[in-house]
């Protein structure tokens, strides 16, 4: 019968044209760096030197740290004149091969955005001991061509902790309820994201002692639908700001945060612009920054293997600009306290305190 | 047992419900009609993309929806074709469409609007309260602040019931899912019955897409349907392929979740309470519901030697 084997050819067909959709991507970015490596004209061996980048599942579009890397080798490709590449991974099990895929091209450096990828690059940064790896987010030290970005988020975390403690105390603010409730939405329960909710915690406890946290994990960075509904939740339950750390799941929560009046912080990027009037303020997270400067020094030939921390000190993790509708005097108390945690003399726990 | 007098638990229920019930009532119709759908997901994510980006295209909602129905409908046909006129493999086929459906949405969000996603102006469809519901005690805890597309979900269900066990069509396109021979010697016309059961179905699998991307939100995330066609298709089949059994199990289904969420945070650790909804799936169809018994042509291509 003539139709079967027109059956088994569109299938065939559907499942290459889904390929080509996935590669049209990743070209697609390609073509975009190879061109502004080009713009800048670099010295010969710059223009050699290759860099991939592969996502964790969040992908590009998660407003948040994958974004932020893309950011940062955008910055290399057309500043150093570095040639990028990048791969998004859709499952987990593409680590490993999209590692590898990259190592084998002769790229001199490979960049994995995200602890969820520890156990692929330990594997394949064996076996590829000549091609330079870094790692955001998770410190693996045993390593020669191994460096890992460790960002001291419970810092930044502390911050606007302390500046949603104060907030909520304030009356006649519109939205602020006075019910001293706030709440917190993890992505998962990983230490990227409890570090910046332990420094929450311990922040907004410090400026008010008897505040309440409602803390939520929606166990997933990509899910919207659930990031919205449990900071609805959260909101019924008297929250009045709320401080997602789950990538694409968070823009959910600051979209119902936005829905109900109530204000927002978010987290690794300044994300004010999903809603202006209820971002407040942003937990900062210079995956972007940590990423170029990695590929500088790898380029010029100063890799340094082991952990390199970012923090409040050099600027690695911080705070965005508050919106106008932070008092003044709490913007003060924040950088205060600002100050005292790059002097040592406030030190902020990555644990989530017990009995949480 | 306080938290079952949150409202919070039973809004967040029916809220949770329309992107399962939707495409689990597409699945029924197209099923009913016998063809085998397993392609919920990729119409989903096709139907919230369209709907994201005609909303923001034309500054009307409305229009986004009409845009993810249109194109909903357009997949499905192409689904159709493949799967009646050529009689293509219907697993095989559906899960070719959830496959492309990822990908097509993912290189037109980052192709069209960058990696930044949609824009946040894009508008959504407006929440409606209606008095007369909201003030009556438990009922109004359901309708607290929900989406327009709540209504339109629990008006299209009975509107489905109806269609297929009231009407003449709805008899006739169930004839064909269960004997296509002996409804083709009657006359009828068993390809176009198909086609209008898989369209359908594609129409409104689009619109639980819709729900995600411009009903609770204003914005179109890559796989922001993460697997819900799936448990659409777990639905559907618990709910015995009738449009009331849908829901039903649609509302169950998004009572695990809604109950999971509201749990968080006491003694039950996190990571048992979101396995609750597909823990529920699994006992649901290993038999807790009794015998479901698929359309009897349900997945057997129907192919006449002339």
């Amino acid at each position: 019968m003539s139709t079967r084997k027109w059956a088994v050819g569109l299938g065939a067909m559907v499942a290459l044209s889904t390929l080509v959709v996935g590669c049209g991507a990743a070209t697609n970015n390609t073509a975009g760096g190879t061109k502004t490596a080009n713009g800048t004209g670099g010295n010969p061996s710059a223009t050699t030197f290759k860099v991939g980048l592969v996502t964790d599942t969040g992908g590009l579009n998660d407003h948040s740290f994958n974004h932020l890397a893309y950011v940062g080798l955008q910055k290399a490709e057309s500043q150093l004149g570095v040639k990028g590449e990048v791969v998004q991974s859709q499952a987990a099990s593409d680590y490993v091969p999209e590692l590898t895929r990259f190592a084998q091209n002769g790229d001199n450096l490979v960049i994995a955005v995200g602890f969820l990828m520890q156990q692929a690059v330990e594997q394949v940064s064996k076996e590829y001991p000549n091609t330079k790896f870094l790692i955001i987010d998770d410190p693996i030290t045993d390593r020669p061509n191994v460096v890992s970005a460790i960002f001291d988020t419970q810092q930044c975390g502390y911050l606007v902790g302390a500046m949603a403690g104060l907030m909520q105390k304030q009356h006649g603010i519109k939205g602020i309820n006075g019910q001293n409730v706030l709440g917190v939405i993890g992505g998962q329960n990983i230490p990227p994201v409890t570090s910046y909710i332990a420094g929450f915690y311990q922040g907004a406890q410090k400026v008010d002692p008897g505040v309440k946290i409602i803390l939520n994990y929606a166990n997933s960075f990509t899910d919207q639908a659930t990031g919205q509904q449990l900071a609805k939740d959260e909101i019924a339950k008297g929250a009045d700001i709320i401080f997602p750390v789950a990538g694409g799941t968070g823009t959910g929560s600051i979209n119902a945060a936005k829905a109900a009046g109530v204000y927002a912080i978010g987290v690794d990027a300044n994300q004010n612009y999903l809603a202006p009037q209820t971002v407040i303020t942003s937990a900062l997270k210079a995956v972007d920054t940590a990423t170029y400067d990695v590929i500088k020094e790898a380029q010029q030939g100063k890799f340094k293997s082991g952990v390199q921390t970012f923090d409040l000190s050099n600027n690695g993790v911080g705070i965005a600009p508050p919106t106008s509708t932070v008092p003044q005097s709490i913007v003060q108390q924040v950088n205060q306290l600002a100050t005292q945690i790059k002097s040592g003399a406030i030190t902020v726990s990555p644990n989530i305190p017990t009995g949480k | 047992m306080s938290f079952l007098a949150s409202p919070q638990l039973w809004a967040g229920t029916l809220s949770l419900a329309v992107p399962l019930a939707l495409p689990a009532l597409g699945g029924t119709f197209s099923e009913r009609t016998g063809v085998v759908n397993i392609a919920m997901e990729g119409i989903m994510l096709i139907g919230a993309f369209f709907a994201a980006a005609c909303s923001h295209w034309t500054g009307s909602a409305w229009l986004g929806l009409l845009a993810a129905m249109v194109a909903g409908a357009l997949i499905a046909w192409v689904f159709a074709w493949a799967a009646i006129r050529l009689a293509a493999d219907q697993v095989v086929l559906g899960m070719a469409i959830n496959i492309f459906g990822a990908g097509i949405t993912a290189f037109l969000l980052n192709t069209i609007f960058g990696y930044n996603g949609t824009p946040t102006s894009t508008p959504s469809l407006p929440n409606i309260t209606i008095p007369a519901i909201a003030n009556v005690p438990v009922l109004g805890w359901f309708f607290h602040q929900q989406s327009v597309l709540v209504y339109v979900m629990l008006a299209l269900v009975i509107a489905a019931h109806y269609f297929l066990f009231h009407t003449r069509l709805g008899l006739r396109m169930r004839a064909v899912g269960e004997n296509p021979l002996a409804a083709d010697t009657l006359g009828l016309n068993v390809w176009r019955l198909r086609y209008t059961g898989v369209i359908i179905g594609g129409v409104l699998s689009a619109i639980g897409g819709a729900y995600l991307s411009i009903g609770i939100l204003n914005s179109f995330d890559v796989n922001m349907t993460n697997g819900r066609g799936y448990i659409a298709l777990a639905a559907m089949i618990f709910g015995k392929w009738t449009p009331y059994g849908a829901f039903g199990a649609a509302m169950l289904f998004a009572f695990a979740t809604s109950l999971a969420d509201v749990l968080q945070g006491n003694v039950i650790p996190t990571d048992l309470l979101s396995m609750l909804p597909y823990a529920l799936t699994v006992l649901a169809l290993a038999g807790l519901v009794g015998r479901s018994t698929a359309p009897a042509a349900d997945g057997i291509p129907y192919t006449l030697e002339r």
